[in-house]
This record gives structure tokens, sequence and C-alpha cells, in this order.
């Protein structure tokens, strides 16, 4: 019962095969200590229990981490099923190793924004404060 | 936009579920929401798993919900991870532990506890109800990692369990009062490590000094699954307690001290609206609760006063 707007929700997840989860739990932190509430699902995860775990957690963001070069085989289905699952409200954010030319498309399916290595914590938080949370339909 | 999630709820759409508890966790709404609640053919069997940071809680849990899957129960869990005092924001990382197979069967919601309400989360009872109402027959509340004095979740839960595991002091530890004493079932997880006999005999002995009171020990490993089963048939040989689950009468009074709150921050000033409704509430309470009594009294009072009802706060 606090007085200020409740803290934002964002998961994030790795999904696929891909072990590499430094860079994601650093986002983690650096939400976390921007007040916003991180569900960490962590690795491995299959694009349905992605979707599954964002629509049990109510949360309002979703960021994805690939470092295996699958992203475009597997953003695509999982903003798929976000959508089939009736969470289209969700926002999406990609990270990790995203070649160059791949990103257009990922921002053309529905991708809110791809963050590659070295960006400050500080442009991501920014990113999702500005943008917000969507408001449920 | 309540009423739809509230009409979804009822045909068990999950969504809405979900969507229902994030309302509860912030206190928003929950006299309507607690009012649309049918009562479930079976009430829920709530188990709370406590005990320090790192020693296997959300570990545990999650070999409980495969145990559990195998006999088709339906297992909900509310895992709690601490809220930072400083910046508000949380890393909830309890589900990472959990199965991540999909299931219909299995929900998982993860919550910030802020400082202050004994390792818990604000608004567990609403949240526990609607999933109850959902039709749960498991509900497992984890708490933060629990200092030696958290013991708040012990009115919320049919069993409470509390895990230790070797290593974490000397047999002075179990001798203090406070969180032991109120576990139903004391949980030595890690059992595979060299010390845990020796934790397992100093806890035993300890405890045997309480009159009374009987309070199993189980060791288990959540590595290797060892002592999963024993730790069910723990969980299961505990007698119901009376949460109230069945008349609601815990609910409402908590329902009402909420209530109580909002008046007396907000003042209720000029509100006949929320006089009927409390009106309305007393009638719902036959009459005869003083709580609301209360309020009728306080609002009016203040009924020509200015100002209004901050609902947000």
């Amino acid at each position: 019962m606090s007085q200020t707007a409740p803290a934002l929700r964002v998961v994030l997840a790795k999904v696929g095969l891909d072990g590499h989860d430094r860079g994601i739990k650093v986002v983690a932190r650096g939400l976390r200590d921007a007040g916003m509430h991180v569900i960490y699902a962590g690795l491995w995860q299959t694009p349905e229990a992605v979707v599954r775990t964002v629509a049990d957690e109510d949360a309002q963001w979703l960021g994805l981490s690939l470092l295996s070069g699958a992203h475009l085989t597997l953003v695509p289905r999982i903003l798929d099923l976000l959508r089939k699952a009736g969470l289209e409200n969700v926002q999406v954010m990609v990270g990790g190793i995203i070649p160059e030319p791949d990103i257009p498309r990922l921002l053309e399916i529905g991708v809110a924004r791809v963050f590659g290595p070295g960006t400050p914590l500080s442009e991501i938080v920014e990113f999702l404060r500005e943008r917000g949370g969507a408001v449920h339909a | 936009m309540l009423e739809s999630l509230l009409e979804g709820f009822q045909h068990g759409d999950r969504l809405a579920l979900s969507r229902l508890l994030t309302y509860a966790s912030q206190g928003k709404a929950l006299p309507e929401i607690l009012s649309h609640l049918k009562s479930p053919p079976k009430s829920s069997q709530v188990i709370a798993f406590t005990g320090s940071a790192g020693v296997g809680k959300s570990s545990l849990i999650g070999k409980l919900i495969e145990l559990l899957r195998r006999d088709n129960r339906r297992v909900a869990v509310l895992a709690c991870d601490p809220q930072s005092p400083l910046s508000g924001g949380a890393l909830l990382g309890d589900r990472f532990r959990m199965p991540t197979q999909v299931e219909d069967d299995v929900f998982i919601r993860s919550l910030a506890a802020t400082p202050g309400h004994g390792a818990v989360a604000e608004h567990l009872p609403p949240m526990i109800r609607l999933l109850e109402s959902f039709g749960f027959d498991t509900i497992f509340i984890e708490t933060v990692g629990a200092g030696q004095s958290d013991t708040a979740v012990a009115s919320l839960a049919d069993v409470v369990a509390v895990i230790l595991q070797p290593e974490a002091g000397d047999d002075l530890q179990w001798e203090k009062a406070g969180l032991l004493e109120v576990a139903d079932i004391v949980v030595i997880n890690k059992g595979d490590l060299p010390k845990a006999d020796h934790v397992e005999s100093q806890v035993r002995t300890i405890l045997g000094l309480s009159e009374g009171r009987h309070v199993p020990i189980v060791r288990t490993s959540a590595k290797s699954g060892e002592g999963i089963d024993g730790l069910w048939a723990a969980i299961q040989a505990m007698p119901r307690k009376n949460r109230g689950g069945g008349d609601g009468r815990e609910l409402l009074l908590y329902t009402q001290e909420l209530l109580a709150e909002w008046f007396m921050k907000a003042q209720a000033k000029n509100r006949p609206d929320v006089l009927q409704l409390i009106k309305n509430w007393q009638e719902f309470t036959n009459q005869r609760d003083v709580i609301v009594r209360k309020l009728i009294q306080l609002v009016e009072k203040d009924i020509s006063a200015a100002g209004g009802l901050d609902r947000s706060d």
C-alpha cells in the first residue's frame, strides 16, 4: 500500500541450448537496483516455458538473452506463443550476440529493442522506464 | 475490467487468476475480489517452507512438485524473495529451481517481500484464497531466507516446515526462541553432507526437551532426491489446522483490518457510497462484527467533511 506505482515486473530468461548467463545476471542485478521486480527464469528454457512464466508472473516485460545464434528461430516462436496466449501486451527486449543485419527483422516482428554487448545498464533502465508497462487489456 | 477478470476466473481462465493475484498482491480491490470467490469443494493444504537463505527451500519444493504431479495433484507456489529497502527492487529467483515443464496443474508466482512482514510478502491470505478457489489442492508458501524471529508464516499455513542444513552453527542456535518453535516439521536438507548426522542428533535432542510436542525430523537431499518421499509422508501425517479456510473467518478479519487501515489513512471523508459499501459488508458479516461497526461510526462522523477516499493509498 505504498504511494508509488507498483514496480515493473520483468521476466528474464535464456532459451534454447545456451549456457552463458553472466550477461543476463548482470542485467537482472541492474534492473533490481533500478527498483524493478525481476523474475529470473534461468537457463535452457523452452519457448513454451518462458511464455508460461510470463503469464503466471503477470509480467509486463520479457527479456531474452541469446548467444547461440538461434534468435531468428526462437524469438519469433516466443512472440507467436505470447500472442496465442493473449499476452500481446507484454513487451519483449532481446540481448546477447545478435548480428547487426538481424536486428531489423527482430524489430519488425515486434521486439521492442535489441541490446548488444557493452550496452550500459542505465540505457536499458531508461528504456524500460520510458516505455513502462503496457496497460493490460 | 475487474468484472471481466472475475468472470474469467470463474471459468478457469488462468490469465485472469494471474492478474487477480497481482491485484491482491497490491492490496487492490480486495473486498470485490474476495466477495466473488466461491468456496472450493475441498480446502487446500497450505504448506510453508521457511529457513535461512540457501538451505534449499526452493529446491525441495521443486522436488515435491515432481512427486505430487505423479499423483496428479494440482500444485501452486507463492515464492517470496526480499525486496530492497533502498531501491524497492527485487530479484525473484525461486522458480529458477523448480520444474520448468509446462503443466496446467502447476502454478508458480514469485513475490517481493517488503521488510517488516515476517519474511513473507504482504496480502498472502487473499492470494492463498484465490489459488484455493481456482482449485489448487496443494499450496506452498516459500518465505524469504528467514531470520530467527520470522514466525509470521505460521498463522498462514496448515503445516510449517523449517529447513536447516549442516554447518550452520552450533547447538546453541537450536535452543533459541523463534523459528524452530513454530516448526511442525524440521527438515535437515543437504543430508548428504558429512556433518548432517551431527546436526540431526543435536536438533533431535533439543526438540525432545519440549514437552508435549512431537516434531518429526526429516533428512533430505534436494540434490539426490533422497528423503523427499519421507518429507511428503511427514507433511501428509500432519493434522489440518483450523486456518479458517472453511468458513473464511480469518480472511474476513484480515480484510476488515485492511479496510480499517484504509480509513485510518484516508479518513474516508464525505463518501456516502463508501458508507453504503460498509453497511453491505456488515450485512454480509451478520452484523456482529466490531471492526465494521467502528468503521461505520467513523465514516458517519466524517461524512459531512470535504475530501474523498484515496483508493490508491
